[in-house]
């Protein structure tokens, strides 16, 4: 029994810990385009920050393979796949069959439409580019991020850190408006000015400016930028160009049923890659997020060995720390304005907080928390497990909220 | 194994538990000279207010899986399978609450600590008091319970207890006293002072 | 916090002002008791102890942790040593209170103390003659040094009983007598209570009770009784007169001062001092209209009854006040003043003085009356107060005041009533007033505030009974308008004919809360009329937001003076059913009266009726079976 695992990220980590715990004897196969031991993604914003070095993003110890008896075949892409001769064609020609598969090829990051070929801009998806960005620091004096996504305020926010001027393009008018509401984002926004961030709405760039190297762009509004360093936060798409669309359903994401396993049997996805069905939402949606692919991972990884797990639904959820404030956003905060949805909101100035709760019926759907977030997580398990809320509703908006004031 | 139960309807409120786990875990192990540390220590047992002012003890239930641990990005929580206790590693953690929005009981803190790097915040949680076990001590917080709503046991004596008990309150024919007809009194008063200004509203 | 205004106060001041608060950032009581949630169950349960340091100890109440403290005291024990520690300090903060009374008549009588006089001199004739001072022919100043004298022998051991025991009816004398609850030193009961609930003294629970109602007897029959007797004398017996309560009382043009406490001895200065014709044009120079005075608690109380001065608000209203920003200056005694106050007023520019040699509060300069200061001091403080007005910035008066009547004592009662309280009597046995019901007692943040004192009062005078009310009770119905005479519109058709012929309010105010004696008196005087005893008599007490130990002595005077009485919120004693059930059921064999918990008004409002009628029909009065 062979199980190919393509990706190494949390996902495929995951899987290959769930398979391996059910079947010891098994041949468990990794690929990555990588070459690096398994690290934490999520923190190589913090290496750029530079409150974290690289040496700590391993997730796992460096026998990681060895031990779990796990044969790595690194830096390599899968070009395309024969599902009926359960078959992956690798990037360098050569081929390694399969048994049961593991989608968990994760996402790349949105191109811009200008194009981006000279030196010092860059994506921040992996370590690699972070390391990169690291040696181009010394001579950065004014950094231009495009974006104001996760990725994008993440960048601006480490740079800023460092002491180096940012600018940072948005389109809405806040930042992670995907992720937070407008009172949400403009707290968020006001801190980051206050720390100096210089933020510009609603433009983006048409070129850059440079010979090898970068030294501005030019906006849609008409003005130039000098800048010597840029980050390309624009989001990211799935990783499915080797996916044959024909015998795979793919929609946003890889489509999957509630074990996980694709519209081809015996070929399962998990991860950034997968569009899963929404628990708040109730239709099925991409939450690219290191939460939801651990947990794909380790349910794929127990229905590819065998043990059927049913996997309810992903949930986006963030949690962000910056400077002086802490943002929780989970669920549905965003849902549009219909009477089936109640909001209750609470914004204390004197403490600095903002709590708002969506309401479908009886169910919490969605939930952003800004300071004082320590009980968030009790708000993501009744979201998660859609618990009807039957106490009073602004008991949720208390920030010392406990399991015992929802028991009825 | 034993481990730490709780039994929210004996909880009176009292908040001894607080004290008795912050003091376990200052540098000093003394309160006298626990609430004179800098950083001042800080409880890991969380007490929370039901509906009708009653106390609830709120505690790490070292979950498996721990969603906590599945959340963490640094790796900074594990298992120690022996004891089945979730554990934060101070020096790992990145204090990025990511286990906040994983914990589905709200028990984990950030904040400054004796166990942490000087001035790094990070997350505290219970970690089962096992410096007082390898002692042989029951954790602090069971050892200052006087109303039995903490008690360190085998969960499957604690569970034919309360089978014996469900069993009991349905023996047909025999009244057998549950609780403490005291507290009993003083929460049914608790609930109507409530139930009165609600109904009042 | 927010939108909860409602869930906190039923009054539409208190409403607006805790939004008003909020938004400048004040903490209020509310707060801090949602901040204590939840409180520890071994002290609501009453089973801890800390009177010794052996312990401190606690009683597990399900039995299966400790059962006795170090000692060996047990769960009866500690809840009885518990109340009764109550009950001490709350008699001793009344009598207290009195004895700085009397000291002020025995200054007057020396002439050391300007600007006080005695302003009732047949009253001080009166109570002298009960004490056994020799009047005829003699100089007022002479016979108030005397009774000082004779009244400070009460608060003594030099005396075997009480001297105004005597206003009690024979069988309620008979009554302590045989149960040895005769109080006979102020002072000694309480030092004595303490001394029984030392480690190893006392270890009988149902003595130590007894003891605490001693204890309140020395309050209610000596220590208020006292004081309520020499304010009188001191600075008139009340009669009644309109005045204006709520946070509007306060004056958006005029130099607005505020008393906050209880004894009148200071508030009494202020008073004089604000309304000298040369303070008033100091504030006019300023461009004030004017000085407002106004009270809150129960120092207010002692001004409403015997000068119409406004109440701006009872207990939980008192950080609220400072909120509107238009408290020039707030000056306090002693007694349920939160010592948040100061950092309340840190917020606006409202000076806050202390100015009582035992009270010391932080945020609050220090300013200490003596008899032989008091008028110069006042006058200093107004001055003050109106240069403040200066720097008053924005301020909010959201409420219009609402009218009322105050100033019932027992003599402007029966004064109104004719000179005689026969005519009551023949109300209530006509079945027109089915019977009286005091409702007292302070506010507390665990309770809908007023909500309880409105409910009750509002239900009783439905029920055709007369309430009479003191302390923050009686600003509540105030506030509510239940203290105007067209009020009897909420009355049943008999109160609402007897209060119409008579034009007074079906709801009387009695005072301040050592005015509580004056129910008592009022009582002791209806039933030697019957020549009965105050149990016999369809009367009841009730206590629907109290918080203090003062109200703990208060309701045990009541009882132990044959007053059935109903609690709102439980008393610590949960922890001991043996006690629980002496004071709800066994005291009725004892004393006559027992206590009620019921946390409902309304409910409370059935329980004093249910009472009231079982009343009648034992003394052969028309009654309803409830």
């Amino acid at each position: 029994m062979n199980y190919v695992i393509i990706g190494n990220g949390i996902a495929g980590v995951s899987a290959a810990e769930a398979i391996r715990q059910l079947d010891g004897s098994c041949g468990i196969f990794m690929i990555s385009n990588e070459s690096v031991e398994p690290y934490c993604r999520p923190m190589i914003s913090l290496v750029l920050e530079g409150t974290v070095s690289a040496s700590k993003l391993p997730i796992r110890g460096s026998s990681f393979y060895q031990s779990l008896n796990i044969t790595p075949v690194l830096g390599s892409r899968v070009a395309r796949m024969d599902v009926d001769a359960k078959i992956l064609f690798l990037s360098d020609g050569k081929t390694l069959p399969f048994d049961t598969l593991l989608i968990a090829s994760g996402a790349d990051p949105r191109p811009v439409k200008a194009p981006a070929d000279l030196a010092n801009i860059f994506f921040m998806r992996n370590q690699h580019q972070v390391l990169k960005m690291l040696e181009a620091l010394p001579r950065t004096r004014h950094a231009l991020v495009l974006g104001g996504g996760l990725v994008g305020f993440k960048a601006a926010c480490g740079l800023l850190h460092r002491g180096i001027d940012v600018t940072m393009l948005i389109r809405s008018g806040y930042p992670l408006s995907l992720q937070v509401d407008e009172i949400a984002g403009g707290m968020i926004l006001s801190e980051l000015t206050r720390r100096g961030l210089n933020v510009r709405v609603g433009t983006e760039v048409t070129a850059f400016k440079g010979i090898n190297t970068v030294t501005g762009a030019l906006l849609s509004d008409g003005s130039e930028i000098c800048c010597d360093l840029v980050i390309i936060g624009k989001g990211v798409l799935p990783a499915v160009s080797f996916v044959p669309r024909d015998r795979i359903q793919v929609d946003q994401g890889i489509v999957v049923d509630n074990h996980l396993e694709t519209t081809c049997p015996g070929i399962f996805a998990a991860g950034d890659v997968v569009e899963s069905m929404d628990i708040a939402r109730k239709t099925r949606w991409v939450n690219a997020i290191w939460p939801e692919a651990a947990t794909q991972g380790r349910i794929a990884g127990m229905n590819m060995a065998g043990r059927a797990v049913v996997y309810k639904g992903s949930l986006s959820r963030n949690v962000i720390r910056i400077f002086d404030l802490d943002i929780l956003a989970v669920g549905w905060v965003n849902a549009p304005d219909d009477p089936r949805f109640t909001v209750l909101s609470e914004h204390n100035q004197c403490l600095n907080t903002y709590r708002r709760l969506v309401f479908e019926g009886d169910s919490l759907i969605g939930a952003t928390l800004v300071n004082r977030i320590e009980t968030g997580g009790i708000l993501t398990a009744m979201i998660q497990n859609e618990i009807p809320v039957r106490a009073s509703k602004e008991k949720l908006l208390e920030p010392h909220l406990s399991l015992k004031s929802l028991m009825f | 194994m034993n481990q730490v139960i709780v039994h929210p309807e004996r909880c009176v409120g009292c908040m001894q538990c607080m004290a008795a786990c912050a003091t376990a875990h200052s540098r000093t192990r003394q309160l006298f000279s626990a609430i004179r540390e800098t950083p001042l220590p800080r409880s890991r047992i969380h007490l929370g207010t039901g509906l009708y002012a009653e106390g609830f003890p709120n505690r790490c239930r070292h979950c498996n899986p721990a969603p906590c641990m599945l959340a963490c990005l640094p790796g900074a929580i594990h298992r120690d399978m022996q004891t089945e206790t979730v554990y934060v590693d101070p020096d790992r953690c990145i204090n990025c609450a990511s286990c906040a929005m994983a914990c589905p009981f709200g028990v984990i803190r950030y904040h400054e600590d004796a166990s942490a790097p000087p001035k790094k915040a990070v997350a505290i949680k219970c970690d089962n008091c096992m410096e007082r076990q390898q002692q042989e001590r029951v954790p602090a917080c069971v050892e200052v319970c006087k109303s039995g709503a903490l008690t360190f046991e085998d969960n499957s004596k604690a569970l034919k207890r309360k089978t014996d008990q469900v069993a009991q309150s349905i023996s047909a024919g025999i009244d057998v006293p549950q609780g403490s007809p005291s507290f009993t009194l003083l929460n049914t008063i608790k609930r109507a002072q409530i139930a009165v200004r609600h109904a009042a509203v | 916090m927010s939108c909860t205004y409602h869930q906190q106060t039923i009054t539409e001041d208190g409403q607006l002002l805790l939004k008003k608060a909020q938004t400048d950032q004040i903490e209020t009581v509310w707060d801090r008791h949602q901040a204590q949630l939840p409180q520890c169950g071994y002290c609501e349960l009453g089973l801890s102890c800390r009177n010794c340091i052996m312990g401190p100890c606690r009683v597990d109440p399900f039995g299966e942790g400790p059962q006795q403290g170090v000692c060996g005291a047990d769960a009866d024990i500690i809840v009885a040593r518990n109340l009764c520690r109550m009950i001490a300090a709350g008699a001793a903060s009344h009598s207290d209170h009195g004895r700085d009374l009397v000291e002020v008549l025995a200054n007057v009588a020396k002439g050391q103390a300007q600007g006080y006089a005695i302003r009732d001199p047949e009253k001080l004739k009166k109570v002298a003659a009960e004490y056994g001072v020799e009047t005829l022919g003699k100089d007022i100043l002479v016979i108030a040094g005397e009774l000082a004298f004779a009244m400070q022998e009460d608060f003594g051991t030099r005396i075997t009983e009480l001297t105004l025991l005597k206003r009690a009816p024979a069988k309620r004398r008979e009554i302590w007598k045989n149960v040895g609850i005769t109080p006979r030193g102020i002072d000694r009961e309480t030092s004595e209570m303490m001394h029984r609930t030392h480690m190893g003294v006392d270890n009988g629970w149902q003595s130590l009770l007894l003891q605490g109602l001693r204890n309140a007897l020395s309050d209610g029959w000596g220590g208020s009784l006292i004081a309520s007797e020499v304010s009188d004398i001191l600075f008139g017996t009340p009669s009644p007169k309109p005045t204006n309560v709520n946070a509007g009382v306060l004056k958006k043009d005029q130099v607005n001062i505020v008393v906050h406490g209880h004894n009148p001895v200071v508030s009494e200065m202020i008073l004089m001092a604000s309304q000298s014709s040369e303070l008033i044009q100091l504030a006019e120079s300023k461009g004030a209209t004017g000085i407002n005075l106004a009270g809150v608690c129960c120092t207010g109380n002692e001004l409403l009854m015997r000068h119409g001065i406004p109440m701006a608000g009872n207990h939980l209203m008192t950080e609220l006040i400072l909120s509107t920003g238009a408290v020039e200056m707030m000056i306090v005694d002693y007694q349920c003043i939160m010592p948040s106050l100061g950092k309340v007023a840190s917020c606006y520019h409202t000076r806050m003085i202390s100015t009582s040699d035992k009270a010391r509060f932080p945020g609050m300069e220090h300013r200490e009356f003596h008899p032989e200061n008091a008028e110069e001091l006042a006058k200093a403080l107004v001055q003050e107060a109106i240069q403040n007005f200066d720097n008053r910035s924005r301020i909010y008066l959201p409420v219009e005041p609402v009218k009322a009547i105050g100033g019932f004592s027992v003599e402007s009662i029966v004064g109104a009533l004719g000179g005689s309280v026969a005519p009551l009597l023949d109300a209530i046995k006509a079945g027109k007033i089915r019977g009286a019901a005091g409702i007292v007692g302070c506010n507390n943040p665990k309770i809908l505030h007023d909500y309880g004192h409105v409910t009750l009062a509002r239900r009783l005078i439905e029920n055709d009974i007369l309430v009479v009310d003191t302390g923050c009770a009686a600003i509540a119905t105030a506030k509510a308008g239940f203290k105007m005479p067209d009020a009897i519109q909420f009355a049943g058709p008999g109160l609402k004919d007897v209060c119409g012929a008579l034009g007074i309010p079906p709801v009387l105010h009695l005072g301040s809360c050592v005015d509580n004696v004056r129910i008592l008196m009022l009582a002791g005087a209806l039933a030697n009329a019957l020549n009965a005893d105050i149990s016999d008599l369809p009367i009841a007490g009730g206590a629907p937001e109290w918080y203090s130990e003062k109200a703990v002595s208060i309701a045990a005077y009541f009882v132990a003076s044959g007053v059935y009485t109903v609690l709102g919120p439980m008393p610590p004693i949960a922890g001991s059913l043996n006690v629980v059930k002496l004071l709800t059921e066994g005291l009725r064999d004892v004393v006559g009266a027992v206590f009620a918990v019921e946390p409902d008004p309304e409910k409370s409002a059935i329980l004093i009726r249910r009472h009231i009628e079982e009343r009648r029909k034992a003394l052969g009065l028309g009654f309803h079976t409830l």
